[in-house]
């Protein structure tokens, strides 16, 4: 399951320009299988540890260099504060520009994870909507998958401030991107209509529960045909695990946590926002909800210095990004290597449970969802709640479980499925892991009525 | 140490009469403990940005471990019941009735944001009227009052300074001013809808009649007193019956050994709390401040679960809390007087209304005479003499005393460190140096 017995190097797909971490690391410096173990040695040995995508992962080498940088602010905060602290930041900044093929090291800024960075773009929605803007009734719109937090948060923002939150409903399990495209289309339609305007749409990149690469240049296009006046698109999930290229992608605003997939500890994100946003009204810029005295120097000024914090985490991207090119085809190659991984564990085990997969290979990124046996009778959330509790506490495998209702006329579907990740440090005996504990139940006859509340 | 003085009900910080002094920390643990602080640089400065004690960072180190070991057992097991454990040392500690009403964030700038945005929304929702008093005072903190602007200013509410008089001699000239800030708000027929009062100013630092305010406010039918107390827990009296604001949010990191960040944000449990919300909204919006603030997305928690680790070091100390903060004000007025004495200065303010900073005048020859001279003074007396010590710019005339720095003094200090600032005045004053030397 190493980097070093997977050697599939495509290098004919980098469209992304991420050329920081083109560097293919020949012979004795790319890094070893006992020497991935030796970075991710800190981890529970005795968990199958197969929910990347919910915490990420921290090698040993960059928390030694998140490390560093405490200890210089500890020993004399003044000092780091005036001359280290900026420069820091805008190194960082630099790096995940070029990373994600922005234009001007303006458009990024940090902040602490994708939860920031939605509490800051619908804010703005917000004071837009106040400030008269957009009217009230004016449409926001959000994809049924989207992340529980940005519901609350379109809630807490945009509803709450006169907007009307109007919500795509996804298939799942999907076969294609025509599915998604055709639901997206109908709900703009809706959008559109009654002389209301949809200011917003709100996009997944990779959904969180279930797990599905949404085609998101596509639905953008879509969004700027039919006059959406601003997108934002939460990839939570997508450096380090999918392609990450702003221009191709063509969002207005663009967020991803970098403690997911690129390595780095809890917790950074970055924000990306476009500039020379089509239809923005001078005044109406981001902010930062927690306000300094940098407030009005631009969002990745003011994102910059929120008070006194540990900023740390923001600073270790040139380690993550170090690191990332001691592996055979740096960021690429972990992406191509995970993602195939996973998909072959994830046959595996639907094969073994005869079951499926929730979306096909092109739908997946680092990530998949696969069909738990029926019998297992996972009935509601808290079904799959207490089951994954039971395995985590049981068998010692950490893997998020979905609960997908049967639709009507459905009898004896999979109505459970497991969202497996592959990361650098997994094997797969991770994953025989997870299937013999699954092979155990089944046999022993286990329901989650079973499972006490 | 005097054991009357606790009526706040702080029961924790009780001095341990039982334990021998040689129980008490040492001289050489205490420097141990801050042995990773730059044993080159004389450190006035712990109001700017705390410290944190080498067994509480070990402490905290313990978690982060515990967090990347095995995530979502800790998320699932581990972090609320750390989170509260943490918030219930703090509601004794401030003598608060309930739990509830203590909530953990970053720093006070982030406790700011929430008590404002609740104002904003109000001002936007017809529950403020527009024109509608906002208080502060004018030492109010720069970010504060750029956040007043954000929120406040923009949603149509109209923000009152109270002027405030430095160097001060006496309460009644604060509660003076005071009074006639509130007269002003109230003449328009506006109401005044909201207090922003500090507990001890940042710069100038001035410890304020935070009660007496706090007194007036009410009697003057001001709706909500928000006392942003960044530097108070571990450096002045905190007791939330005692103060009766509405909201109060003071940081642990400065004066209560914490490590970079945490702060705590009470809210007196009523109607106008359950309007509180934190501005990263997750998936527990609307379940209560404290439990909004206790998860806003993956992040490290680590600073706010070692509140525990803090009390056990504070107790090392003979009179814990109130005897690190009793000596600190006692030694640091003792500083400033020995400082002015030598440099034929004064003091910014009397004993009774400082903590533990004091504002000590500069020798007027220095020649400071703008917030860009003190700033680069202050880079001099870092770069050429070790010494880290903020300097604010009062105005004046020339030949008079100008400016003033904030000196702190915390457990690590030393006499030394003194010392070696008013030498380096010294050799300033006898080089003839002036500001005007300093290039840009």
């Amino acid at each position: 399951m190493s980097s070093t017995t997977h050697n599939h190097i495509h290098e004919n797909n980098h469209h992304n320009g991420s050329h920081v971490a083109k560097k293919p690391n020949l012979s004795t410096s790319v890094i070893t299988a006992s020497e991935i173990k030796s970075e991710f040695a800190h981890h529970d040995a005795s968990v199958a540890r197969i929910n990347n995508g919910s915490f990420g992962c921290c090698p040993a080498s960059i928390r030694a260099a998140q490390h560093r940088w405490q200890l210089q602010y500890l020993r004399q905060p003044d000092h780091f504060y005036f001359n280290e602290l900026k420069t820091g930041i805008l190194q960082s900044r630099t790096l995940i520009k070029d990373l994600v093929n922005a234009d001007h090291v303006d458009e990024i800024s940090i902040v602490d994870n994708a939860t920031t960075a939605a509490a800051i773009v619908l804010q703005h929605t917000a004071w837009n909507f106040r400030e008269g803007r957009f009217q009230k009734g004016d449409v926001v719109l959000m994809l049924h998958y989207a992340y529980g937090a940005v519901k609350k948060s379109m809630e807490a923002y945009v509803t709450r401030a006169g907007g009307n939150v109007v919500e795509v409903p996804l298939p799942f399990p999907v076969n294609s991107n025509d599915e998604i495209v055709s639901e997206f289309r109908k709900a703009l339609e809706r959008g559109n209509s009654n002389g209301k305007r949809v200011r917003l749409a709100v996009i997944d990149h990779v959904t969180s529960m279930p797990c599905v690469v949404i085609p998101v240049k596509e639905l953008i296009q879509i969004c700027r045909e039919e006059g959406v006046d601003q997108v934002f698109v939460d990839a939570a999930h997508s450096i380090g695990c999918t392609d990450v290229d702003m221009k191709e992608i063509g969002a207005d605003f663009y967020t991803s946590n970098l403690h997911k997939w690129f390595f780095c500890p809890p917790s950074i994100a970055f924000l990306y926002t476009r500039r020379n946003l089509k239809g923005s009204v001078s005044g109406s810029d981001l902010h930062h909800p927690v306000v300094s005295h940098e407030y009005g120097n631009g969002l990745a000024v003011e994102s910059a210095w929120i008070g006194t914090r540990d900023y740390s985490a923001q600073l270790v991207v040139p380690a993550a990004v170090e690191f990332v090119n001691r592996f055979e085809g740096g960021i690429e190659g972990i992406k191509k290597r995970n993602h195939e991984a996973v998909m072959e564990m994830g046959e595996m085990l639907a094969k073994a449970w005869g079951t499926h997969l929730g979306s096909p290979a092109d739908m997946c990124a680092s990530m998949v969802m696969v069909g738990l046996p029926p019998c297992l009778g996972i009935g509601s959330d808290s079904d799959a709640l207490k089951l994954r509790t039971h395995l985590r506490d049981a068998f010692a495998v950490e893997v998020p479980l979905y609960y997908r209702p049967p639709r009507e006329g459905e009898v004896g579907v999979v109505t459970g499925y497991a969202r497996i990740s592959h990361q650098v440090y997994n094997k797969v005996d991770d994953y025989y892991k997870f299937r013999d504990a699954v092979n155990q139940l089944v046999q022993n006859g286990f329901t989650c009525a079973d499972l006490s509340d | 140490m005097a054991s009357t003085e606790h009526q706040n009900g702080d029961a924790v910080s009780h001095p341990k009469k039982k334990l021998k002094p040689c129980n008490f920390i040492t001289e050489a643990e205490i420097q141990s403990e801050f042995s990773h602080h730059d044993t080159a640089v004389a450190r006035l400065n712990n109001g700017a940005f705390g410290c944190c004690p080498a067994s509480v960072i070990a402490v905290q180190r313990d978690w982060q471990l515990k967090n990347l070991r095995q995530p979502d057992h800790f998320y699932f097991n581990d972090l609320k019941s750390g989170l509260l454990h943490s918030r219930t040392i703090i509601k004794d500690l401030v003598n608060a009735h309930h739990v509830d009403e203590i909530s953990l964030v970053d720093n006070a700038s982030t406790a700011t944001a929430i008590v404002l945005q609740q104002a904003a929304w109000a001002f936007n929702e017809g529950t403020f009227q527009k024109g509608d008093v906002v208080l502060m005072l004018h030492y109010a903190y720069g970010a504060v009052k750029k956040a007043i602007e954000a929120y406040v200013a923009r949603a149509g509410g109209s923000v009152v300074e109270v002027p405030l008089p430095f160097p001060v001699t006496s309460n009644d000239e604060i509660v003076r001013e005071f009074r006639k800030a509130v007269e002003k708000g109230k003449s328009r027929g506006n109401r005044i809808r909201l207090a922003v009062i500090d507990h001890v100013t940042s710069m100038p630092s001035v410890v304020i009649p935070l009660k007496e305010l706090v007194t007036i406010c009410r009697e003057e039918g001001v709706e909500q007193v928000f006392v942003d107390a960044a530097h108070a827990i571990g450096c002045t009296r905190v007791d939330m019956q005692e103060i009766g604001a509405d909201f109060y949010t003071s940081n642990l990191h400065k004066w209560f050994f914490c490590p970079p960040s945490v702060a705590f944000l009470y809210a007196r449990a009523s109607p106008k709390s359950r309007d509180l919300h934190h501005p990263v909204v997750s998936h527990e919006y609307g379940n209560g401040l404290a439990v909004e603030s206790s998860w806003t997305g993956n992040r490290d928690y680590s600073a706010q679960l070692v509140v525990p680790a803090v009390m056990e070091f504070v107790k090392m100390f003979e009179g814990g809390i109130e005897g690190i903060r009793k000596k600190n004000h006692e030694v640091v007025v003792e500083m400033g007087e020995m400082l002015v004495e030598a440099w034929g200065t004064h003091l910014g303010s009397p004993p009774h209304m400082s903590a533990s900073m004091v504002m000590v005048g500069l020798p007027p020859c220095l020649g400071i005479f703008s917030d860009s001279d003190a700033l680069k003074l202050r880079t001099r007396l870092r770069d050429k003499f070790g010494v880290e010590v903020p300097i604010y710019f009062a105005g004046g005339e020339d030949g008079s005393v100008t400016a003033y720095a904030r000196i702190s003094r915390q457990v690590y200090n030393k006499l030394e460190d003194y010392i070696k600032f008013k030498n380096a005045i010294d050799e300033l004053v006898r080089d003839g140096f002036t500001c005007a030397l300093l290039s840009d």
